[in-house]
């Protein structure tokens, strides 16, 4: 199972746990409708639009409304330190939280009782509280933009509102340097997918690709681009792709589905979303091998 | 589903102090803060932090915002909210704009803010990672400058803090855009 676990915009949605579907422009979870924006609700869609066309299971979803107050966050840390164990997921996405450096320290102590250790990728909030507890080493896939990496190779800042000026004015021929950082400081996954003008993979510290085409460079103003990075690189994971193979695809994707769709800077997240079906059909035998589709099961 | 039975009590760690100049106003508050949901704890802050009197009380720096908002609200007096990390830097204030054509994107730490340039509507927001960030998505977009919610006002984290720094520079590019 891949289970996808944060908050989402939606005032008093109760604590919420089911596989979800897409109906229309929303995802539905347990009848509950969820928007596909900026958040969480971005990053189920884009692995649920993967899983379909690979005619997968669709990913499990631990929802809950949150606007920011934190009690939201606070239920699925603790659902899942009491119940990770028994899911045991094969995958599991921690995405929008609130930080919580203690409750972050428990679920990863929680995790350590899962009879097999899931896939462990975090963004967003619980990118920031898995960074700031200095528990990036227990994760797989981190998905940080470039302000984000900088907060990652900052060795005091708990929040990026905190790195430090030079670090923010960095350019981007200087982002490699910030890897060296992270790493160094051991605050990064074992995986980092760095997105921006230029996307950079890095496994253990070392550069094993960067992508740069198709150049769309208003996909950076359009809120929720880089939560559906974070749903795709799950999802190909999931399917059994090399990490490095899952995080270039998932780069590779986002960017041809912005030409697509041909975005400006006010377009939507799910009008890219939208394009990942057509995007898949052209170009993801070519990127992946995986070429033909028969009831789960793929074949190169 | 009813969220889990809390069994164990969390250890708070939450890497923000409130600073006060009297005891007697870090006890107020730590009441106000509690019984608002806020996970808090009175703490000495350390020797090299202390500011006035010998008693802070610790938050989570995220909720830095939502806490200075409602403690003015109800007007206790703080000195100020800093980091525990000694050596933390400042909060950084420092923007980056870039130019799409008709519109512009002004960038704040982790967040950035893209309006039109002719009619000053926010069209969009991205980056961050706390819960308030996709709500205050919901609520800016579509929305002049002029007009919209400050993310200060309505959010609660120090995400919805960089977005007000982009929020207020937009604000400040496009009206001074518009003086002859």
């Amino acid at each position: 199972m891949m289970l996808i676990a944060g908050t989402v915009p939606v005032k008093g949605l109760p604590l919420t746990m089911a596989k979800v579907r897409a109906e229309g422009e929303s995802l539905v979870i347990d009848s509950h409708h969820i928007p596909c924006t900026q958040g969480t609700g971005a990053t189920i869609s884009a692995a649920l639009a993967a899983t379909d066309y690979l005619k997968l299971e669709p990913p499990q979803v631990l929802v809950v409304g949150d606007i920011g107050k934190g009690k939201g966050s606070r239920e699925i840390y603790e659902y899942l330190i009491q119940r990770v164990g028994e899911l045991s997921p094969a995958v599991l996405v921690l995405h929008y939280c609130l930080p919580d450096m203690a409750l972050m320290r428990r679920l990863c102590q929680s995790i350590k009782g899962c009879s097999q250790r899931p896939l462990m990728v975090a963004d967003a909030g619980s990118m920031y509280a898995a960074k700031a507890a200095g528990l990036a080493t227990e994760f797989d896939i981190f998905t940080p933009d470039a302000a984000e990496l900088a907060f990652l190779a900052d060795q005091g800042a708990t929040h990026p509102a905190y790195i430090n000026r030079h670090l923010f004015d960095t350019d981007i021929a200087r982002l490699p340097r910030l890897i060296v950082d992270a790493y160094r400081h051991r605050n990064a996954a074992k995986l980092l997918l760095v997105k921006g003008a230029t996307d950079y993979i890095v496994r253990d510290g070392d550069i094993l690709a960067t992508i740069a085409e198709p150049d769309v460079p208003e996909l950076e103003a359009i809120g929720g681009t880089g939560d559906s990075v974070t749903g795709l690189v799950s999802a190909f994971s999931y399917i059994g792709l090399e990490l490095h193979e899952a995080a270039i695809i998932a780069a590779k994707t986002n960017r041809m589905a912005g030409k697509f769709a041909s975005v400006t800077p006010a377009a939507g997240v799910r009008q890219i979303i939208g394009q990942f079906p057509s995007v898949f059909r052209e170009y993801l035998c070519h990127w992946s091998g995986v070429c033909h589709v028969e009831g789960g099961n793929y074949h190169d | 589903m009813a969220p889990p039975n809390r069994k164990q009590k969390s250890r708070f760690e939450g890497g923000g102090l409130v600073l006060f100049t009297a005891v007697r106003e870090a006890m107020e508050a730590q009441r106000v803060l509690k019984k608002t949901g806020y996970l808090v704890k009175l703490v000495a802050p350390p020797a090299e932090l202390r500011r006035g009197c010998d008693l802070a009380v610790e938050i989570n720096l995220v909720e830095k915002p939502g806490i200075e908002r409602l403690l003015d609200h109800r007007n206790v007096a703080y000195l100020s909210v800093i980091p525990i990390k000694v050596g933390t830097s400042e909060l950084l204030e420092v923007v980056k704009v870039t130019d799409f054509g008709d519109w512009l994107m002004v960038k704040a730490g982790n967040m950035k803010l893209t309006f039109d340039k002719e009619s000053g509507v926010v069209v969009n927001t991205s980056g961050g990672g706390c819960p308030d960030i996709p709500y205050l998505h919901a609520e800016l977009i579509s929305k002049l400058l002029t007009e919209a919610p400050r993310p200060r006002d309505i959010g609660f984290t120090l995400c919805a803090l960089m977005l007000d720094h982009a929020f207020e520079e937009g604000c400040i590019l496009w009206q001074g855009a518009r003086q002859p």
